[in-house]
């Protein structure tokens, strides 16, 4: 969906006050001006053997922007430290956001020219959908699938066509964020998060649980929802697993009574909440962020609910498929995934949260460790089904 | 006897048993042609069959399932009855009438066809919808509220003004071949314009208006982006959700639904169809005398230019605002848009296109000179590809050709292919229509001299046929050009078109970057228009 150009005065006076508690996270920035990436552009050290083709620094892989400041030099496994890349993969990326993965393959394959992939993309469910009809046909051609919803790798996984990974690939992950018989493995973090806009509302005006959202007379009439995209769903999944379904379906049932607003996705979801066509809403975190890229002075910040499932982090995550006869390079090809400058890459281009210790989510994101998610295994947010029966039942969909 | 006449006789029941073996041939190629066509749809035998009968029972009949194609039904009616209102208005006024600079209007008219309706949809919120230009244009006038776009009204304005031009063109190709003397007959008999038109050119153009409505129905319900833009609830948006929820089998049984309308929708032109007596039109040798419009004149230019405004002035000043805007660097959403991806769009659409024609010109040369209501079953039938959703379509032929063909699979053939079943219906209604304006006795006076009937269709219907074969394989084209899900599905690895760079950075919202190429698709798709028009040239327009 398309966001408008609104001249939106720039509100100076934008009230700035941060409780601590219950405080708004994104820095306005002033300019769009690429900032100078001084300081960080230490060239890594050059592979040494023959076989390395062109010498690529951390500035490579970082991105600019408002939003990418004075960044410490990551920190992690660097892709010096890793074997040579060298074959051919095929491999499914899934979700329109992965377009911005290519980027990373095509460093990759700059750094290793014995190293070549063969990329399909489609939407994440597509992809699970087609592997499956794929393995019922015969094998799928595909060694690596890549998707920015961990639910579609965990059902390729429950489906028995995902290949286990050795520790030393998954190591530098929580578990929190992996498969726990190393089916799949997540590479960048999304946070559901609750963009607001700070014309409308402050921070303070966000309960920190979704639980009291219908009562809260500031949404009503007021907030918006993408019940299609898969992101949401698992949130709801999550609510079922956490709670039950009797009070997920009565929650349902109480926003609907609010007189929320459906959107197509949840970029929609968070250009609206700029625009003040609705005063927030459900997204994931990095929406928001894209938002203030796009326009620097857009009235839009993020607040996180704590503990429940509106605080769920679900993954971008990739796994290797069963049958693969590439295995070995599919799991070297995941470890530079999960190497330093790969997570800055994620970190400062996608504005996701880093799978790794070294690395910080940009633009002033509180870390994971500040974040409180629901104790909850992403491998049990399977049942999407049974979300989509009861978004139904309840008239969301 | 003779010798001669023995020889005259003998060459006679010989070329009666060339005549009865090349039929046959004509049919059995039919028949195989459909057959391969329909094969997508054994995948989803097989998978409905896959579900608990009990449980599928209760998913059609439960009550979102009802309210769903209720909306359908709605939606499709309300899309085909609007889209004859504009579209044959539009047909007149361009064809028979002293409107203005017609030629232009005909050219505005058919283009909005070429807009692909998902970035139409995308333009009509972004204009008219809250907080969209329109109601920044208001606010200072104290205007707070603008009716809602979202919805059946918006679903259907956007569908109707890009799916019409099937009617207004299939109307235009009946109004430029009929007999305009028979007009002038009704009129001499002291009938008024409208008793006229109503007795005599409406039927006439009945079924051309029937031909183009059934390209409206059938598109609009298989199409899934517009309403789910609109935020519509209809069948297509349900399908999509349980594929989403990765349960293939309950998808498979709703597509069942969804092609059970489709078979309705059919069985309803067919009706429309045989009401016509006989299958030969003859063709206009004269033109009907122009209708003067006099004080109509302002208002039907109007009309011309409002429809032209909304269809094509609009989404094309909402792509051009996008490349203004640009938003973020290119460095940002991925590879850039090059070349290459323009070229794979048209050479698979080109090749869509030549092989559509081809496969399309038996069928309709059996539903145009068939003699029983089984000649026109293969022409029917072959239209349930054309409302199958694509992702359907690309998952089954994803099944089928590993299974049964795995050398095609991820290769140009196998998305060709794809393109084929999709689309080949509409190559099958033009070059059917153009058919059936090709006077009978020509072939027989060919065959008289002797002519095998390859050689005497070669030699004097094609020429005839060649403009409608050229439209249908222009229609082919730029709707391949638009054509996502199966595309996304099928294409080979690397392979990147319009339509898959236009969805990839659209997905991510980076629309800056969707205007080049969406801009440069709607001016190419606009060229092969122009080939749907130049073949009227031929007739006389």
């Amino acid at each position: 969906m398309m966001e408008h150009n609104t001249d939106d005065d720039d509100r100076s006076d934008r009230d700035r006050t941060r409780p601590s508690s219950r405080r708004g996270f994104l820095a306005a920035s002033s300019t769009l001006a690429a900032s100078a990436l001084a300081g960080c552009t230490d060239m890594l050290p050059g592979g040494g053997g023959e076989t390395s083709g062109s010498e690529l620094s951390v500035g490579d892989f970082r991105g600019s922007g408002p939003l990418v400041e004075q960044r410490s030099a990551p920190e992690g496994t660097s892709i010096d430290d890793l074997p040579d890349l060298s074959g051919e993969l095929t491999m499914y990326l899934g979700g329109g956001e992965s377009g911005l993965y290519l980027d990373l393959i095509d460093l990759l394959e700059q750094i290793y020219p014995d190293f070549d992939v063969s990329p399909q993309q489609d939407s994440a469910s597509n992809l699970a959908n087609r592997i499956s009809v794929e393995n019922n046909a015969g094998n799928t051609p595909a060694d690596v699938f890549m998707a920015v919803d961990a639910g579609a790798l965990g059902s390729v996984a429950q489906d028995g066509n995902a290949a286990s990974m050795s520790s030393e690939v998954t190591d530098p992950v929580r578990d929190a964020f992996k498969d726990s018989e190393g089916r799949w493995v997540g590479f960048a973090g999304r946070a559901r998060a609750i963009p607001y806009n700070t014309n409308e509302l402050s921070a303070s005006d966000v309960p920190s649980t979704v639980a009291a959202f219908p009562e809260t007379s500031a949404f009503g009439d007021s907030f918006g929802w993408a019940p299609s995209y898969s992101a949401f769903q698992s949130f709801v999944t999550a609510m079922r697993v956490i709670e039950d379904d009797e009070t997920t379906r009565q929650w349902l049932q109480s926003m609907q009574d609010l007189g929320v607003t459906t959107y197509d996705n949840e970029f929609a979801v968070s250009n609206r909440v700029a625009d003040g066509e609705i005063s927030a809403g459900f997204a994931n975190h990095y929406y928001s962020l894209r938002v203030q890229s796009d326009r620097s002075s857009a009235p839009i910040d993020l607040a996180f609910t704590e503990g429940d499932a509106g605080a769920l982090v679900n993954v971008s995550g990739a796994q290797i498929l069963d049958g693969t006869e590439n295995k070995e390079l599919a799991e070297n090809f995941l470890r530079h995934v999960l190497s330093a400058e790969a997570q800055e890459f994620f970190a400062t281009r996608t504005y996701a949260y880093p799978m790794i210790s070294g690395v910080e989510p940009v633009g002033g994101l509180p870390t994971i460790d500040e974040l409180n998610p629901p104790d909850i295994d992403l491998g049990e947010l399977s049942d999407l089904g049974g979300t989509v029966d009861m978004l139904r039942e309840v008239g969301v969909l | 006897m003779a010798t001669g006449d023995r020889d005259r006789v003998a060459e006679q029941s010989q070329g009666a048993t060339t005549e009865r073996s090349a039929s046959r041939v004509l049919s059995g190629v039919a028949v195989a042609i459909t057959l391969l066509v329909l094969s997508p749809l054994a995948w989803l035998v097989l998978r409905a069959g896959e579900m608990d009968t009990a449980r599928a029972i209760e998913l059609l009949t439960s009550q979102t399932t009802i309210e769903v194609t209720a909306n359908t039904i709605v939606l499709v009616g309300s899309v085909t009855l609007l889209s004859a209102l504009v579209g044959v208005p539009l047909a007149i006024l361009t064809v028979q009438t002293d409107l203005p600079f017609r030629r232009f209007w005909t050219v505005t008219s058919a283009l909005p066809l070429v807009v692909p309706s998902y970035i139409g949809a995308f333009a009509f919120v972004s204009a008219f919808g809250p907080q969209g230009h329109l109601s920044d244009l208001l606010a200072p006038l104290g205007v707070e509220q603008i009716p809602a776009i979202y919805g059946l009204p918006g679903a259907t304005l956007v569908l109707t003004l890009f799916t019409y031009p099937y009617i207004f063109l299939t109307t235009r190709a009946a109004l430029l071949s009929f007999d305009g003397t028979i007009v002038e007959a009704a009129r001499s008999l002291n009938h008024t314009r409208w008793e006229a038109f109503k007795r005599v050119t409406l039927p006439q153009i009945l079924p051309g208006i029937a031909g183009g409505g059934l390209l409206v129905a059938l598109y609009t319900l298989g199409d899934f982006g517009t309403p789910s833009i609109m935020k519509y609830d209809v069948f297509t948006r349900m399908i999509f959700n349980e594929f989403g929820a990765r349960r293939i089998d309950y998808a498979a049984v709703l597509s069942w639904l969804l092609l059970a309308m489709a078979v309705v929708v059919l069985a309803i032109e067919s009706r429309i169809e045989a009401g016509r007596d006989g299958a030969y039109v003859s063709r206009g040798a004269r033109r009907p005398g122009e209708i003067k419009l006099g004080v109509w004149k302002l208002p039907a230019t109007l009309f011309c230019g409002a429809i032209a405004t909304l269809g094509l002035a609009l989404p094309i000043a909402i792509l051009l605002q996008w490349l203004v805007r640009g938003g973020v660097g290119y460095s940002d959403a991925g590879r850039p848009f090059q070349l290459g991806f323009a070229w794979n769009s048209l050479t698979v659409a080109a090749a869509a296109a030549a092989v559509s024609v081809v496969v399309a010109l038996p069928l309709a040369y059996l539903a145009a000179r068939g003699d029983s209501r089984v000649s026109s079953l293969p022409d029917r039938l072959s239209y349930v590809g054309y409302a199958v959703p694509g992702v359907v379509l690309g998952l089954a032929l994803v099944f089928l050709s590993l299974k049964y063909v795995p050398f095609v699979y991820n290769t140009v053939f196998l998305l060709v292919f794809a393109y084929v079943v999709r689309f080949m219906p509409q190559a099958v209604g033009t070059t059917k229509s153009s058919l059936l304006q090709v006077d009978p006795s020509y072939v027989e006076a060919a065959r008289s001299l002797g002519y095998p009937p390859l050689t005497a269709f070669r030699k004097v219907v094609l020429p005839l046929v060649a403009p409608g074969i050229a439209a249908g394989g222009a229609l082919v084209f730029l709707t391949t050009m638009k054509e996502l899900p199966a595309t996304l599905m099928l294409r080979p690895l690397g392979f990147e078109t319009f339509v898959t760079y236009i969805w990839r950075v659209q997905e991510s919202g980076y629309y800056g970057q969707a205007a080049v190429p969406a801009l440069v698709l709607v001016v190419v798709s606009g060229l092969s228009m122009l080939v749907i028009l130049g073949r009227e040239q031929q007739n006389g327009a």
